[in-house]
């Protein structure tokens, strides 16, 4: 636990300094940023379809985090319509009963007009947390699209939940597509279907794997919390495996440049005249790069 | 050649980047109405929480807090309004967070309304009120 840890959270600060953070635009960013703070909360990613249960999930699983966090921070992400730029954060309903714990802080997040399925500034919006002192922080992000990629780079541990029936997710598993996964978690144990997903998943990751060992695959009932202790021990293990390289560094700074300099491009994108349509691709692209190249704002 | 970048926003959404707080204190069972507000401020734009049933005062200012929204809405149904209120502008005072707008919501006598605003409520919405004006109502107010 850090120095900071150790003190009363003042919640109106840590809501207001996040909320500087969601909003700053990039050169904001580039301005204030002086590096890696000097401690770092642990990160859980939980992602998964919709539906599959990972409010809940986290919920249950809050409650044993705790034995071994002084204080977890959650951030939840929800898809902002891209049209009216509008969202219902719906997942902190599912943490209710987590809200009278003082050790606890939600977070609702949308994700704005974030590329990759996650929420604008999350990295920024991370390292406020990391100021606060937290010792762990659980991120439930939806799975849909790339997402799942984006989320590795921002966690060290990321669990894949998944519900019964959700015979898409694992025909998209097949093709590859998901594997990033530290741990999966077949959750809705009390459904039909579940023993079969979990022998499914298990076949697939079997085969992936090869000779190296097949991550952990744990079937829990969120709604009751059957089961959450075998999970909890599962990311405690992981906790103890994983040792921190240089590798991660390098993946979290890649990532980060890479969302400002997309959110940039976006902004760019948006703002092309319309002098520019219709005009060899190379201009076109010369004059972006152009932009690109200037520094933003004062 | 350079391309200007924009600062206005694009659509018609007078609550864009607004977080709301739509939230049912005291212990009516009924959420149809404050739903169907929570929806029509998403679809004005807004980032919008919603508390779900029957919650304390302290849990309603705990959340707003945490999430730090521009506003809370409270749907009150059941008669309690006055009490409600005030337990939710004290909860909300005592942890620094006063300055967060206010609006209220649901069956409200007419002679009610004005101590409700005396107390700091900013507007008091009734159910025969349009949900565009409502929207309105609490962008003019965020503005
Ligand atoms: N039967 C059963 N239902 C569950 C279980 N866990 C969660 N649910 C239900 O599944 C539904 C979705 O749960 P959430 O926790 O909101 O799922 P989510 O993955 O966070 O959903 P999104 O954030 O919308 O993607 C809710 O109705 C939960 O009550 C479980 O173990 N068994
Ligand atoms: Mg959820």
């Amino acid at each position: 636990m850090n120095a900071r840890a150790q003190m009363t959270l003042d919640r109106r600060a840590l809501g207001r300094a996040l909320s500087r953070a969601a909003n700053a635009s990039v050169e904001e960013i580039l301005a204030a940023d002086a590096g890696e703070a000097a401690t770092r909360a642990r990160r859980i990613g939980v992602t998964g379809p919709p539906g599959a249960g990972k409010s809940t999930l986290i919920a249950a699983l809050a409650r044993y985090r705790l034995e071994h966090a002084g204080r977890v921070a959650i951030i939840a992400v929800d898809p902002s319509s891209s049209k009216t730029h509008g969202s219902v954060l719906g997942d902190r309903i599912r943490m209710d009963r987590l809200v009278d714990d003082p050790r606890v802080y939600i977070r609702s997040l949308a994700s704005r007009g974030a590329s990759d399925g996650l929420a604008e500034n999350l990295p920024e919006i991370l390292a406020v947390l990391d100021d606060f002192g937290f010792d762990e922080i659980i991120l439930e992000t939806v799975g849909v699209g790339q997402s799942e990629f984006a989320v590795r780079d921002l966690v060290d541990i990321e669990l894949l939940v998944m519900a019964p029936g959700a015979g898409d997710q694992i025909q998209a598993m097949k093709a590859g597509i998901i594997e990033t996964a530290d741990i999966y978690v077949v959750n809705k144990a009390d459904q039909p279907g579940a023993a079969r997903a979990e022998t499914e998943l298990r076949a697939i990751l079997t085969m992936t794997a090869g000779s190296a060992p097949v991550p952990p695959i744990i079937r829990v009932q969120a709604d009751t919390g059957e089961k959450m202790d075998e999970l909890d021990a599962a990311i405690e293990d992981c906790v103890r495996r994983r040792k921190e390289g240089d590798a991660d560094a390098v993946r979290r700074g890649r990532h980060r440049v890479k969302g400002l300099i997309v959110r940039r491009l976006n902004e760019v994108l948006l703002d092309m005249p319309v002098a520019l349509e219709g005009r060899p691709i190379r201009e076109v692209y010369d004059a972006v790069m152009d932009t690109l190249s200037q520094r933003t704002g004062p | 050649m350079m391309i200007e970048t924009a600062t206005e926003p694009r659509a018609a959404s007078p609550l864009r980047g607004k977080r709301i707080l739509v939230a049912k204190p005291g212990l009516d069972g009924h959420d149809a109405g404050a739903k169907v507000v929570a929806l029509a401020m998403r679809d004005a734009g807004a980032e919008v929480i919603y508390t779900g049933l029957r919650k304390s005062p302290a849990y309603i200012a705990r959340v707003a807090i945490d999430e730090d929204v521009d506003a809370v809405g409270l749907s009150i149904l059941s008669g309690s309004h006055k009490e409600l209120v005030a337990e939710t502008i004290a909860a909300l005072k005592e942890e620094d967070a006063g300055d967060i707008a206010l609006f209220v919501g649901g069956t409200i006598p007419a002679e009610d309304i004005d101590a409700l605003i005396e107390m700091g409520v900013r507007t008091v919405f009734t159910a025969d009120m349009k949900l565009d004006d409502v929207v309105d109502a609490v962008a003019k107010a965020l503005a």
